[in-house]
């Protein structure tokens, strides 16, 4: 493989601003790439450059984006056949702001229908695929930014999270992604789903390169009044000595594959300061997400669920569905309970520490055949499993980073997730770094 | 319900669709002590509040 495409996007920011690198090389660095990737793994939807190149602490770093985020002008899909075509009238705060960073958007990226599947599935666009095993599922929603920045396609991509969509790529394909505090970065121009859960976060080669990201997307938009003026702390090569991490380490043997369970505590070790605590209800939490989750985004689609319904996949049909059967006042009561539970994680599982650590997904990764559309009466539990360790994260609002941490028996990549306090996306990626610092395995390539 | 939604349901949909629904409503530990006052909105409030 080409040099260029191998270093880091802060190695290549690095290089750029030392003149010692051409932003003109690094974009055929990645074209050449994508050209012998693309019919492997489905990354992309559109390979049109959708700006100009211009100054900036990005300049001429080739990035693409999950095809949901608006562009004006310019069409976003949504993954999906209702949407196929459709000119966006503006363009999304986040890429606004990577644009006056001087990002380059070198194209659109694969995605689960309107951001609503876990597995990188796709009937519309085709099925997005695993770089490390074309087999196997890249996790969604964000399939297309997991599997683009795992086989070095791009520097890196935005993804949403709502209820794992940037995490579970992020750990199926081994890359690192950050899934944001709600209200961290703007929602304004992105493609809904769940109001109240959804987060727009960063996939890229490693925590640095996240930081770099999310630098420029972060703060208040008067155009997303849930935006935040929080800011951002970025230094991600501060001391982390005094950092105290709580893990529960029984329940992640007795829960999660041994092969997984073995390489996430092998990584808590780098961390000198654990705590062993309970671990958070996860099932109770994921149940109470659900409920929102499905409540909003029927909502959402209620008018195109009555006019033009056979324009679904049938697996997010029956997701729609099953929002309009929700009770309005179940709805509320768990929105009611969110702060609750929110002080309750911080005060027992966070307190007197700073993170919280667990595996990103504890089973082992299904194929796209038993998870498709004829995956079999064995898929709703492989799924459950697949997404049992994120949407807790999502209805409690938190920020998590996922990081890969080792491969299993088969080569697949396995990750694990560090949780942290609203806002905490400094302390996360600090973490994140000096973990990667220690480590190799987000420098691993799938092979050619 | 959904037919007063105007939401069409595929024949034999609406058992599976009811499973569905009534796993996700599980007891909550926390329900009882909630506060009468409280609504979604406070949550903001808890996100500055638990940084």
């Amino acid at each position: 493989m080409s040099d260029l495409a191998a270093l880091t996007l802060a190695e290549a920011a690095h290089g750029l601003r030392r003149r010692e690198l051409a932003a003109e090389d690094l974009l055929q660095a990645c074209r050449r790439r994508i050209e012998r990737w693309q019919p492997r793994i489905n990354a992309f939807v559109d390979q049109e450059p959708r700006n100009s190149p211009r100054v900036g602490p990005l300049g001429g770093i080739p990035l693409a984006h999950k095809d949901m985020f608006y562009r004006a002008g310019r069409v976003s899909n949504c993954g999906s056949k209702i949407r196929k075509g459709w000119l966006a009238a503006e363009t999304s705060a986040a890429l606004e702001r990577l644009d006056l960073a001087g990002a380059l958007d070198i194209g659109t990226l694969n995605m689960s229908e309107f951001a609503y599947g876990p597995t990188g599935h796709n009937e519309h666009w085709g099925d997005c695929r695993n770089p490390w095993n074309p087999d196997y599922i890249t996790g969604g929603s964000s399939s297309g930014s997991g599997a683009a920045v795992a086989a070095r396609l791009v520097f890196g991509a935005l993804g949403s999270d709502t209820g794992g969509s940037v995490r579970l790529p992020a750990a199926a394909c081994g890359v690192t992604g950050l899934k944001t505090t709600w209200g961290r970065v703007s929602r304004h121009g992105a493609m809904p789903l769940s109001h109240s859960l959804d987060t727009i976060g960063p996939l890229a080669r490693s925590a640095a390169d996240c930081a770099l990201l999310l630098g420029a997307i972060a703060g208040h938009d008067r155009r997303d009044p849930i935006s935040s003026p929080e800011p951002v702390e970025l230094a991600v090569d501060r001391p982390i000595g005094s950092l105290k991490i709580a893990l529960s380490s029984a329940w992640i043997e007795g829960n999660a594959d041994r092969e997984i369970a073995a390489a996430v505590l092998a990584a808590s070790r780098i961390f000198k300061n654990r705590v062993e605590v309970e671990p958070p209800d996860f099932d109770l939490l994921s149940a109470h997400c659900l409920v929102v989750m499905q409540a909003e985004a029927s909502a959402q689609h209620a008018q195109w669920m009555r006019e033009r319904q056979a324009d679904y996949s049938s697996a997010v049909r029956v997701r729609l569905e099953a929002g309009f059967a929700i009770p309005a006042a179940q709805y509320l009561e768990v929105l009611r309970l969110r702060s609750a539970w929110l002080e309750r994680f911080c005060a027992t599982t966070l307190a007197g520490v700073d993170l919280y650590l667990l595996p990103a997904i504890a089973v082992p990764l299904p194929t796209r055949g038993e998870t498709g559309p004829h995956g079999g009466p064995a898929m709703p539990k492989l799924l459950a499993g697949v997404t049992r360790l994120t949407r807790w994260v999502n209805y409690l609002g938190v920020p998590a980073l996922v990081l890969p941490c080792g491969f299993d028996s088969r080569g697949l990549p396995i990750a694990m997730q560090l949780v942290g306090r609203p806002f905490a996306e400094g302390t996360l990626l600090a973490a994140g770094h000096a973990y990667q610092l220690e480590t190799d395995w987000h420098r691993r390539l799938p092979a050619e | 319900m959904l037919a007063v939604q105007d939401v069409p349901l595929a024949a034999g949909r609406a058992e599976r669709l009811a499973l569905g629904v009534n796993a996700l409503a599980v007891a909550d530990p926390l329900r009882a002590a909630l506060a009468f006052e409280v609504d979604a909105t406070t949550y903001l409030l808890a996100l500055s509040t638990n940084q």
